[in-house]
Order: C-alpha cells, then sequence, then structure tokens
C-alpha cells in the first residue's frame, strides 16, 4: 500500500463534485453498457463450445453456459440499441466516471493486498494498516484519529473474533 | 397427537438452563447475523466443541438459536447498510435500504423485527399442529418441482428490477453465468474454472452477495465521497407508526403462509419464500412503483416470510432426518454427536428433544423481539458514524466474514474482484439484485432440469404429466404470460377510453 | 456493536504479548522452523477438515481431535478447509510448513475415484503426504424405498431399467452403484445429486429406484423402516447390518468403500509425526472415540503408514483397471 499513492485523490478541489446527484454518464458509456455484456456472453460461448454441449434431451456440460451466454448477448444487444437510438441527453440509467474512480481503484487494490498478506503474516498487521490508510487517506480523518481509530478496531476485531467467538483467523498473537 | 408430551415439551423449554441457553443461543445469533458474511453454519460448527459438555436439548436449543437469531440479525445490516447476509434477506435490502435512506430506519427495523416475530411464531404453531403431515410435502419435490419452482423464482427476479428491463435481465443472465462456475453439477466437467480447484466447488452464496452488495457499494459510495452526504433527518422510533403497520399486517400474513410452505422444501425455499412474497406484495400493491423506493410492505412481507422459512426448515430435519440447508446440515451433525439421530424416529424416541426444541422457539422469538426492539435504536445509530470512518469498518469486518466461511483467502480476493464488478455494474445502471438471487436459483435451475431430463429418459411432457410440477407450471403460464398480456390488453383499453374522453 | 469494555484490555495484552508471541507462539503463520523436534508439541496443532462442517468427516475429526487433547497434552482446534472433495485443504497443507502443527483429514475416494472423474495434472497425490494415522473404513450400502417391488438384490437386477441417485461425480456411491449395474448387464441410469442428503430425499419420494450411500447417510433411514438394505460393498458383512449380504455374495465383485485419515505433509520430522501418531493411538482407545464410532455406523481401520499407503495406492488402481474393463464414464471423460 503506497502512501503517496493513496494520498493522491486528496489534492482533487472538492467542489467538482458537491452536486447531489451523480452525473449521467454519457451516451458512448451507455453503448459501453450493451457492449460489455455482448463481449462476455461472446467469451463465454466460446468457452462453452470448448466443453460437450449434448442436446436438450441429454445435456453435456456446455449446453447450459451456452444458453445463458446467448441470453447475456441478447441482453446487451438490446441494451446497445436502446442507448444508440435514445435522445442524446436522455437519461440512459449510466453514471459518469469522475476522478474518484482513482480513489475506488486504490482502495480495491489495498483490499487485494489485505487478502494476500493475511495468511502470511496473520490479520493483525494488515488489519491495523488496512484500516489507517483507508481512514486516513480515503476518509480524510486525522492523523491521530485514524491511528486510534485503526488500533482500537483492529484490538476490538482481535477480542471479537478469535477471543469471542473462537474463529480460526490466522494471527500472530497468541493470548 | 399426543399433546401431553408437546406439553411436556413446554417444561423443558421452560427449565432455566434450556431458557438461559436458548437467550445466549439467540444473542449470539443475533450478533453474528449483524456480522456480514460471518454465517450460522460457519458459527455452530466453530461454537460445536462448547456443546459436548451439554446436554442434547440445551445444545440443540442454543445452536437452533443462533440459526434464527441470525435472521433477525441479518436483517439490521440489509436495511442499514445494504448487506445483505443470506439469500433471504436480498429482497428486504432493496426496501429496507431505501427507507433507512429516507430517515425511516426505525420503523423499517421495527416492522422487519415484528414481521419477523410473527412469521416465526405462526410457522412454530403450524408446525406443531400439522409437522407430521407435511413432512410428505418435502417429498412430493423431485427434480422436476425444483426445476419449474426454480424457473418461477427467475422470472419472479424480473420483477424485482426498478429500472431498464433489459439491464435486469443482462443481470440475471450474468448471476446465472456465474452460477455456472464450478465443476458440472451432473459430469464433473470443470467449467470456467481457469484451472484452479478453489472454484471447484463454485462461489459461495455469501461471497457473491457480500462482493456485489456490500462491497460494491462500499467502493461506489468512496467515489463520491465528497459530495456532502444528505442529512437523514431523523431515525424514526423504532415502533412503527399506525400507517406503517396497516400497510403491513397483511404482507405479514401472506409472508408467513408463504414462508411456512416454501421453507419445509429443502434447498432454496427460504430464498424462494422471500422473493415469492416480495413479488406478491409489489402485484397486490394500489401503487407497485412505490416498490424499490422504499415500500414497507416490501420489508415486511419478505421478512416474514424468510422467518417462517428458517422455521419450517426444521420440519425435514427433525421429521425425516435431512438437511435442508448448510446451517442444517451442522445442526444434524451435532446432534449425531450428542447421540441422537435426527429422523423418523425422533418424535418417538426423544420427544423431550423435539417438543424441547421446537417450543424453545416460542421463547426464542420472544427473546429476539424483546431485544431487537431497544436494540434498533442502538443500530440506527450507525448510521450517525461519519462513512470515512464505518466503511472501513465494515469491510474490515466483511473480509473477516468471508475468510471464515471456508478459512480461505482465496474467497478474499474473489470478493473484492466482485465488489468491483458491483462498483462496475453499479455505474453502468445494473442493479445486483436480479443478479444475485439469479444466481441462486441458475444452480438449482440447471441441476434439476439435467436431473429430471436423466430421470424421464429425455422426455419433456414429463413435466405436465406429473401432478405437482403440472401445477406448478400451470402457476408459471399463468403469471408469467396470461396476466402480463391481460394487463396489456386492459392498459391499452383504458388508453383507449381515456383518448375517447379526451376528444 | 459495543466494543469498549474489551478494547483496553485487548490493547494492554496485545502489547504485553507482543514480544513474546514473536520469539514463540507463532500459531500457524510462521513455522517454527527452528522449534526444537524434541519439545513437540509446544502450542496448539491446527487439525484441518478440507470438508464442510456437519459431515461424516467433520464430525469424526472433530471426535477424534477432542480425544487426543490429553495424551498430546495440547489443544487440536478443528477448522474447516473446505473444497474440492478436499483437494484445496490438502493442497493448502503442503504448501505450508512441515513442522507437525498443521495436520489434516484425509479420504481414500480423494486418491482412489476423483481421478477417475476429474481430471487434474496438478492433483494431489499419496506419495506428497505421511500418513500419521488411519481412522475408520466406512462401507457403502445398496438402498432402496421400503415400498419398493424389489424385495432383494436379484430383484433390482432383474428390473428392466432402473434409475438410480448417486450422492455426487466420482464419489464411491457412483463408483460401486455403476460397477454393480455395468456387471450384472442392467440398463442402469445414474442421477447424480449434490450429497448423501439429496440423494436420500430423492429416494425417500421415490424419484429414483436405488441410492448407494454411506452407512451414516442412511442408517436412521433404515432402522426407521423407511428404506430397505439390499447389498453392502465391503468384503464382509457390517456388523451394522448383519443380516444384509454383500454384493459379493452374490456374486459380485463389488468392493468399494471410505476410509479415513490423517495426514501431515510427507517432510514433516519423523519425531514429530511419532508424538502425533502416539497421541491418536491413546485418543481412539477412549471410550468416547469408541460410543461415537458405533453412534456413526463407522468401522475402525486402524493400521500403519505403510500398509495404509499400500492399500491407498492398490485401490486406486483396482478402481482405474475395473472401471477400465467395465467401460464405466464416471464424469464426462474429456
Amino acid at each position: 500500500m503506497s502512501g503517496a499513492v493513496m494520498a493522491e485523490p486528496a489534492s482533487e478541489a472538492p467542489q467538482e463534485e458537491t452536486f447531489e446527484e451523480a452525473r449521467p454518464g454519457g451516451r458512448v458509456q451507455a453503448v459501453v453498457a450493451g457492449a460489455l455484456p455482448v463481449a462476455i456472453g461472446a467469451f463465454a460461448a466460446w468457452l462453452a463450445f470448448g466443453l460437450r454441449i449434448g442436446s436438450l434431451t441429454d445435456p453435456g456440460p456446455g449446453l447450459w453456459p451456452l444458453i445463458v451466454a446467448g441470453l447475456l448477448v441478447a441482453c446487451g444487444v438490446g441494451i446497445t440499441v436502446v442507448a444508440a437510438t435514445a435522445k442524446a441527453h436522455a437519461p440512459n440509467g449510466t453514471e459518469a466516471f469522475t476522478r474518484g474512480t482513482t480513489a475506488v481503484l486504490c482502495a480495491a487494490g489495498a483490499l487485494a493486498v489485505y487478502a494476500s498478506l493475511f495468511e502470511v503474516v496473520g490479520f493483525e498487521a494488515p488489519t491495523l494498516l488496512l484500516l489507517f490508510a483507508w481512514l486516513r487517506f480515503l476518509g480524510r480523518e486525522s492523523w491521530p484519529s485514524s491511528a486510534v481509530i485503526a488500533v482500537v478496531a483492529t484490538a476490538a476485531a482481535y477480542a471479537l473474533f478469535i477471543l469471542g467467538l473462537g474463529v480460526p483467523l490466522p494471527h500472530l498473537i497468541a493470548l | 397427537m399426543d399433546f401431553s408430551s408437546v406439553l411436556s415439551g413446554f417444561a423443558v423449554a421452560f427449565e432455566p438452563q434450556n431458557l438461559l441457553f436458548c437467550l445466549i443461543g439467540v444473542t449470539v445469533g443475533m450478533l453474528i447475523g449483524v456480522l456480514p458474511g460471518l454465517g450460522p453454519a460457519a458459527t455452530i460448527a466453530i461454537l460445536l466443541p462448547i456443546t459436548y459438555s451439554l446436554e442434547p436439548t440445551a445444545a440443540v436449543i442454543m445452536l437452533a438459536g443462533i440459526f434464527y437469531g441470525a435472521q433477525y440479525g441479518g436483517t439490521i445490516t440489509s436495511v442499514l447498510l445494504r448487506m445483505p447476509g443470506e439469500a433471504s434477506t436480498v429482497v428486504t435490502a432493496l426496501d429496507g435500504h431505501a427507507l433507512a435512506r429516507r430517515g425511516e430506519a426505525g420503523p423499517a427495523l421495527g416492522v422487519a423485527a415484528i414481521a419477523s416475530f410473527i412469521g416465526g411464531t405462526a410457522s412454530i404453531l403450524l408446525l406443531t399442529f400439522i409437522a407430521p403431515a407435511l413432512a410428505g410435502v418435502a417429498l412430493a419435490f423431485g427434480p422436476a418441482e425444483y426445476t419449474v419452482l426454480a424457473l418461477i423464482g427467475i422470472f419472479l427476479v424480473g420483477t424485482l428490477g426498478s429500472g431498464s428491463l433489459w439491464k435486469s435481465a443482462a443481470a440475471a443472465a450474468l448471476g446465472l453465468l456465474i452460477a455456472t462456475v464450478g465443476l458440472d453439477p451432473l459430469l464433473g466437467t470443470p467449467r470456467f474454472t481457469f484451472g484452479t480447484d478453489q472454484l471447484a466447488d463454485g462461489i459461495d452464496f455469501t461471497i457473491v452477495a457480500m462482493g456485489l452488495f456490500g462491497v460494491g457499494e462500499i467502493l461506489y459510495n468512496l467515489e463520491h465521497r465528497d459530495r456532502p452526504q444528505p442529512r437523514v433527518p431523523a431515525f424514526g422510533r423504532a415502533i412503527p407508526g399506525r400507517m406503517h403497520w396497516l400497510r403491513s399486517r397483511m404482507a405479514i400474513l401472506r409472508g408467513s403462509v408463504t414462508g411456512f410452505v416454501l421453507g419445509i422444501l429443502p434447498g432454496g425455499g427460504a430464498t424462494m419464500s422471500s422473493l415469492v412474497s416480495y413479488a406478491v406484495e409489489k402485484r397486490v400493491a394500489k401503487d407497485p412503483s412505490r416498490f424499490g423506493k422504499g415500500a414497507i410492505e416490501g420489508v415486511a412481507g419478505p421478512e416474514s416470510a424468510n422467518n417462517a422459512a428458517a422455521t419450517s426448515s426444521f420440519i425435514p430435519l427433525l421429521t425425516l432426518g435431512i438437511p435442508a440447508n448448510a446451517t442444517m446440515a451442522v445442526l444434524f451433525g451435532a446432534l449425531m454427536l450428542q447421540g441422537i439421530t435426527p429422523g423418523p424416529g425422533l418424535m418417538n424416541d426423544h420427544p423431550d428433544v423435539f417438543w424441547g426444541v421446537v417450543n424453545s422457539m416460542y421463547v426464542g422469538n420472544l427473546l429476539l423481539l424483546a431485544l431487537s426492539i431497544p436494540l434498533i435504536g442502538v443500530f440506527v445509530r450507525m448510521l450517525k458514524v461519519r462513512p470515512g470512518v464505518l466503511a472501513p469498518l465494515t469491510v474490515v469486518i466483511t473480509m473477516l466474514g468471508v475468510y471464515s466461511i471456508r478459512n480461505n483467502a482465496f474467497d478474499m480476493l474473489l470478493v473484492v474482484g466482485l465488489g468491483l464488478l458491483g462498483y462496475g455494474m453499479r455505474k453502468l445502471g445494473f442493479e445486483p439484485g436480479p443478479f444475485v438471487l439469479a444466481f441462486v436459483l441458475g444452480s438449482l435451475l440447471e441441476a434439476s432440469f439435467r436431473r429430471s431430463m436423466r430421470l424421464f429418459g429425455g422426455d419433456v411432457t414429463e413435466f405436465v404429466q406429473r401432478p405437482v410440477s403440472g401445477v406448478l407450471v400451470a402457476v408459471l403460464v399463468l403469471t408469467v404470460v396470461v396476466v402480463p398480456l391481460l394487463r396489456g390488453v386492459r392498459a391499452r383499453q383504458s388508453a383507449a377510453a381515456a383518448r375517447v374522453t379526451a376528444e | 456493536m459495543n466494543p469498549r469494555p474489551f478494547t483496553r484490555r485487548g490493547v494492554l495484552a496485545g502489547i504485553a504479548a507482543t514480544p513474546v508471541a514473536a520469539l514463540t507462539a507463532c500459531n500457524g503463520v510462521q513455522g517454527g522452523a527452528d522449534a526444537a523436534a524434541a519439545d513437540f508439541p509446544t502450542r496448539a496443532v491446527d487439525f484441518w477438515v478440507p470438508f464442510d462442517p456437519g459431515g461424516s468427516g467433520d464430525l469424526v475429526s472433530r471426535a477424534l481431535a477432542k480425544a487426543a487433547e490429553e495424551p498430546l497434552g495440547e489443544s487440536l482446534p478443528v477448522t474447516n478447509k473446505p473444497g474440492a472433495n478436499g483437494a484445496v485443504g490438502l493442497k493448502e497443507l503442503l504448501a505450508g510448513d512441515a513442522d507437525g502443527y498443521t495436520i489434516s483429514l484425509a479420504v481414500k475416494s480423494l486418491f482412489a475415484i476423483t481421478p477417475l472423474a476429474v481430471e487434474d495434472p496438478d492433483a494431489v497425490v499419496i506419495e506428497d503426504f505421511r500418513i500419521i494415522t488411519t481412522l475408520t473404513n466406512e462401507a457403502y450400502v445398496l438402498v432402496v424405498h421400503a415400498d419398493s417391488a424389489y424385495r432383494t438384490l436379484d430383484d433390482l437386477l432383474a428390473a428392466s431399467a432402473v434409475n438410480y441417485a448417486t450422492t455426487g461425480v466420482g464419489t464411491g456411491s457412483q463408483l460401486s452403484a455403476q460397477l454393480l449395474f455395468v456387471g450384472a448387464g442392467v440398463d442402469a441410469t445414474d442421477v447424480p445429486f449434490d450429497g448423501g442428503a439429496s440423494a436420500v430425499t430423492a429416494l425417500l419420494g421415490q424419484e429414483v429406484d436405488a441410492v448407494s450411500a454411506s452407512l451414516a447417510e442412511t442408517m436412521p433411514q433404515i432402522e426407521a423402516g423407511e428404506l430397505r438394505a439390499i447389498a453392502v460393498f465391503s468384503e464382509e458383512r457390517s456388523p451394522f447390518l448383519n443380516d444384509v449380504p454383500t454384493a459379493m455374495e452374490a456374486g459380485y465383485d463389488v468392493v468399494v468403500d471410505q476410509r479415513r485419515f490423517v495426514v501431515a505433509p510427507a517432510a514433516v520430522d519423523d519425531e514429530v509425526a511419532g508424538v502425533l501418531s502416539l497421541a491418536f493411538e491413546d485418543a481412539k482407545e477412549s471410550p468416547e472415540y469408541g460410543q461415537f464410532l458405533q453412534d456413526n455406523y463407522m468401522d475402525r481401520w486402524e493400521v500403519d503408514n505403510l500398509e495404509a499407503k499400500a492399500h491407498l495406492s492398490e485401490a486406486a488402481e483396482q478402481y482405474a483397471a475395473l472401471a477400465e474393463d467395465a467401460g464405466l464414464q464416471l464424469g464426462d471423460g474429456s
């Protein structure tokens, strides 16, 4: 977890996103919302063809995935057609991506690092770090309160999960 | 029926020791229900060693309390944080969370608690009087019936969406696709496992729900963390007002019956019951457009249904020795470890255990209601915690809960991936509800259909020839084809009439 | 959640324990590579169950772990690591340290039957493990509904067509029934269900004609008179079903059973393995464990490491040969 990366979104001008409602996405995004299901469905169908298809009365492993993938492609086409033929500024249910998306990706990255460290060094240190980084850089808490909340919450999680409920989490500190 | 054994069951349930273990059970259950990801099956497995030293009745009373207590607790996170921990509370999250955003978290949780209590209690009453007679219902459902039932469920999922129909259908199709991950149920061929046996058994429901709803929601809110949070005006009292109550009472009644009946079916009964209840409430409502935006009936119906189903899912276990879900499987194990075999002989061989456990559920539900009402006030205050603090805490608890499902770190990575998917879907206007419910019903549908084909030797007409599945097919055709057609006709007629009057 | 009363104590205790913990107890996270084998064990030994809680494997592990605490002198917390008939948990065991502080339950079907149904180039093989102790032998039994017209095995095998449920793909349930029906030349269709409970439910609802399942999965129904056992797939009759003939007695050479045992990675220190083995030998003598086996219809299988390994390799070869001869296809064959 790099502190520099985490701190980046903090430098944004906050007034940029002060509207109550999220900004709707444009037509391109609406078309993408249809193209993605088509792509996923097509990929899944391609994988399904690698399995035996069989017939409706004697289905092979590939039949059901193929049907579902076909359904997904059909829905994607439907979405694309609706989006492409809609009026330019008609609401299409999508939301534009903002600079805040960086924060989302950072958070997801941090969680992935957390998950991979978890079984290697026990849950205490990664939990403490994750909480602290999230509170400080994503939650914009002050340094002291981030530190205090992180420590207290980690200890509380330890007390609740390991001492209280006896959940077998990997941990370093044996009490 | 031998009423003296029912009454002596009350004597057993009211023994001070058993009352104490009932209280411990429901309290622990409520706690783990509130902790996202940590489910009753894992908790009961962890607590099994403690029960070795208890006598069987006390042990099972406590473990059963954990199970239905978790149903109450799960509602709280569904409503407040939009984090359904069980498949059966996914539906509650839709309108429950909308109510919470509107500042009606208190009444929503209050109605949920009361609905849960009524659903649970009604179900025990029915269980007491007709359990032995109903045991056979579970057996009348073979692969053919489950096929049609799952199909009905998938069409009902379509009624959940409040946005574009294409997008709801696409989300459901994606859920069905994710449900095929794992070894083929009939042939063992790996599908979409990408060579890892971490995915051989498919993806656990909790991981999908926690990813799409829980982590996805947190990531989504993170993007807009600088947007001033809409002030939640007031949380409202936990005691619902007159209007809430008037709107909910019929929903609760219908939900209780639906839940009791569907809960008897092993496999998917509780989920189906909440779904059916929601669909029914939306159909009978005067203004169906309120649903998805905070309709109290959308909380009351499904909540009474899933609690009634949780109770009636004990019927197959206690009368046939068939565990209806993962938690029942662990309870089955707990009974076996105590030297008691759940099954057809249980009611005669161990009437004290059977009726002691059943009657303890009256007490347990009462305790849960008494615990819930004051606790709602405490939990609702969670919404006052700054999102910047609440989000990381929730994420950590979710990750720890997800780990505990299989004690597997791979699952934590999966939940992060699914969280990103949930975020992306939200941005592109897809709803997680249809995805998650289709995921649950998808494996049931495919496996049951293929089992039916093997049993029928490939003859599809058998679906309408068998009595129970025939009736279900009729229900399916009625709800999916006939009713929408009639509605379409009527809408066109009234539109035409409106044009005439306008002219 | 109001954890305040806990936190202060938790923090203080945590701080106090940190240096000690870093030096000695690492509780499963880091292996004490330098820890002398002579004083093993100095901390709890993790007992993994690579199956879901509630099943036979889970129950026998819990009964054993409980009985072994006293002779071992340390606790044996049970952790479920389910997935792919045990492969997920056992692979994780192999990836960890071979210090003896993590051991796992394992089953015969994973090594002898699963490979027939699922092709996996990275499948775990028995040579990767050291068998610490062997536990149980559970026979498969062929049952029909009590109302069924088939009273005996011969009745069933004389039927023109049979539908039978199995507890899943690549299980002993599927293998035993297929070997029997193919051997007898019966036109039989197998319908794999999701585990023992749903297969037995299908039979109780008379959706299928027969099920082959373990004794633990069927005995409650047999005792209640709902199901009728018509054959057992063991070499000798089961002590729990003395009046039911074996398939061999009826002239079909089908012997399929499930055996459970405890393993550690092969690299585990001899002395450590010895300490664990001794503790489990003691545990298996305890009356509670014996009562558990009795209550759950499990036979003892108590042999040494070498004999156990020989049995498992032979069974794998034998099943593969039988399946080949009979032209069986457990899975899709792709």
